[in-house]
């Protein structure tokens, strides 16, 4: 009797069912029409059986199970060289091993070519994932931090021996720097070494006296050097909060994690310098030159002043002298000046005086002319009233010597022999007698 | 003591050794440049000398020889150490 099944216990009404091995041969069937590609990574857990090679191709984003026949693997000459940690281009298409009664069923690329990938297959994937995070700006981030002239202490990650390491240290002793290196060992190649790199640069950012730090390695070639352009490496480090100085590789190598650093070196001796910016040697030099600057300054600025002030106490008495001399000089010349001055005033009053005269003079004669002439007549008037001529034409006669010289008593008349008489008419002569023989 | 802490009280501590030398080649420049009077020269010499003072001890703490260590040795240390660490 056949057994009715309620609506929850039959489930869903797809189509079936199908018995499971025939469906498991057409999936198989279904992969197989899948294309065939090329797929490029780090090759992981490699293994072999009789038959074939198992191993997986990883990055960082997803990670496909691989199979090839030994067979194939053997043709295509690599051999050996399948192993983990290199990097690999395989080609052939999707496959599904649909097991057995005891064996498991299996998903896989079934590869039917292996080889290592090349410089081509690994700048093409660089240049992808550079183009992805420039575009995140992650190339910024690193670059934005101040990156100390003089940090006491830096972080260093690179391998434990190599020439990286003993290049870094003469570089910084060759700058006569003395502080702290804290060395974060990692491997440098192969699949383990970006998580130990970005390991080591976490731990060095995380403490507190580390001011920089430096990731460097020797050159190689873009495989060797791969590990430096892991994009979660190379992410970490855009992150971190302390600036990073790369020095990976040679001068024309260019991997992922120079891009995201704070600065790019060519060499771990440019590496050293970069983390430590100043030159402690020149550095002491300078501020030798410094300090005495600001001693030849204080002192300086002192001594001219005090000459200076020197200069000026003895100022007085310099320009006391000065005007002195000065002033004599002109005392001496107001004095000729004067000198000449005055006689040319007293020539110029003079003329003047003489001009004044003159016409008072004339102002004087012409004013009282008339009346000096009225006068003058009447004293002439009087005057003739006076003459001896006036009163000898009245009778009387005058008695003189016979020189002329008037006889004004009779004592002098009777001293002389003879005598003259004068009348208005003329002249008499005369004898005088005394008066008793008369 | 108090002769030291007068000498610091003018100026402030630079921030760095680059904010120091900065400010010296400030100070070197205005002093080279004549235009200081009397006063000002006496304080920026002060402040050099502080400076160069700052420097020089600066430089000196990285004038010793170098020293290398180990971040595994520290991490184990640290490790070490934080039972007993409050």
């Amino acid at each position: 009797m056949e057994e009715q099944l309620t609506a929850v216990e039959a489930g869903p009404r797809y189509p079936g069912p199908f018995e499971v091995g025939v469906y498991a041969r057409k999936i198989q069937a279904e992969m197989r029409k899948r294309a065939k590609v090329q797929l490029i990574g780090e090759v992981t857990g490699v293994g072999r059986s009789k038959v074939q090679a198992y191993f997986e191709l990883r990055d960082s984003d997803g990670a496909v199970p691989c199979a090839i026949w030994l067979n194939d693997l053997e043709k295509c000459g690599i051999g050996d060289q399948l192993r983990d940690g290199v990097e690999v281009v395989a080609s052939g298409g999707l496959d599904y091993y649909p097991g057995g009664g005891q064996a498991s069923p299996k998903f896989s690329f079934r590869a039917t070519h292996v080889r290592l990938a090349g410089e081509g297959d690994l700048i093409a994937r660089l240049e992808a994932l550079r183009k992805q995070l420039r575009a995140e700006g992650l190339f910024e981030l690193q670059k934005q931090l101040h990156r100390p002239r003089l940090p006491k202490a830096i972080g260093v990650v690179t391998a434990e021996t190599g020439a990286a390491r003993r290049d870094l240290l003469a570089g910084l002793q060759r700058r006569g720097w003395g502080g702290s290196v804290i060395w974060g060992f990692a491997p440098v190649q192969d699949r383990h070494a970006a998580p130990a790199i970005g390991r080591a640069v976490q731990d060095l950012a995380a403490r507190p006296e580390v001011e920089a730090i430096v990731v460097t390695r020797g050159g190689g070639s873009l495989a060797d050097l791969w590990a430096f352009c892991d994009e979660t490496l190379c992410r970490t480090v855009a992150m971190l909060r302390v600036p990073v100085v790369s020095a990976v590789g040679h001068e024309r190598d260019r991997t992922l994690i120079d891009d995201v650093a704070a600065v790019a070196c060519s060499t771990p001796t440019h590496a050293a310098e970069a983390a430590v910016p100043l030159d402690c040697l020149a550095a002491r030099e300078s501020l030798e030159r410094c300090a005495i600057s600001l001693r030849r300054a204080g002192e300086g600025a002192i001594g001219t002043r005090s000459r200076h002030l020197s200069a000026l106490a003895r100022g007085p008495a310099r320009a006391l002298q000065r005007e002195r001399g000065s002033l004599n000089q002109k005392i001496r010349e107001i004095r000729a000046a004067a000198e000449r001055g005055l006689a040319d005033r007293v020539a110029s009053q003079t003329r003047k005086g003489t001009v004044v005269l003159e016409r008072a003079r004339n102002r004087a004669v012409g004013a009282d002319m008339e009346k000096r002439q009225a006068a003058l007549r009447r004293a002439l008037v009087a005057l003739r009233a006076h003459e001896p001529e006036r009163t000898l034409e009245r009778g009387y006669a005058l008695v003189e010597r016979e020189d002329g010289e008037p006889l004004a008593s009779a004592a002098e008349v009777s001293a002389e022999e003879r005598i003259s008489l004068r009348f208005s008419d003329g002249r008499v002569r005369a004898r005088p007698e005394p008066d008793g023989a008369a | 003591m108090d002769e030291s802490e007068r000498d610091l009280s003018p100026t402030a501590q630079p921030d760095s050794y680059e904010a120091a030398v900065e400010r010296l080649e400030e100070i070197i420049d205005r002093l080279d440049s004549g235009q200081a009077g009397l006063r000002e020269t006496l304080d920026l010499c002060k402040e050099g000398r502080e400076l160069v003072k700052y420097c020089a001890a600066e430089l000196d703490e990285v004038g010793e020889g170098l020293k290398e260590l180990r971040l595994d040795d520290l991490a184990t240390k640290l490790e070490v150490g934080s039972p007993e660490s409050p």
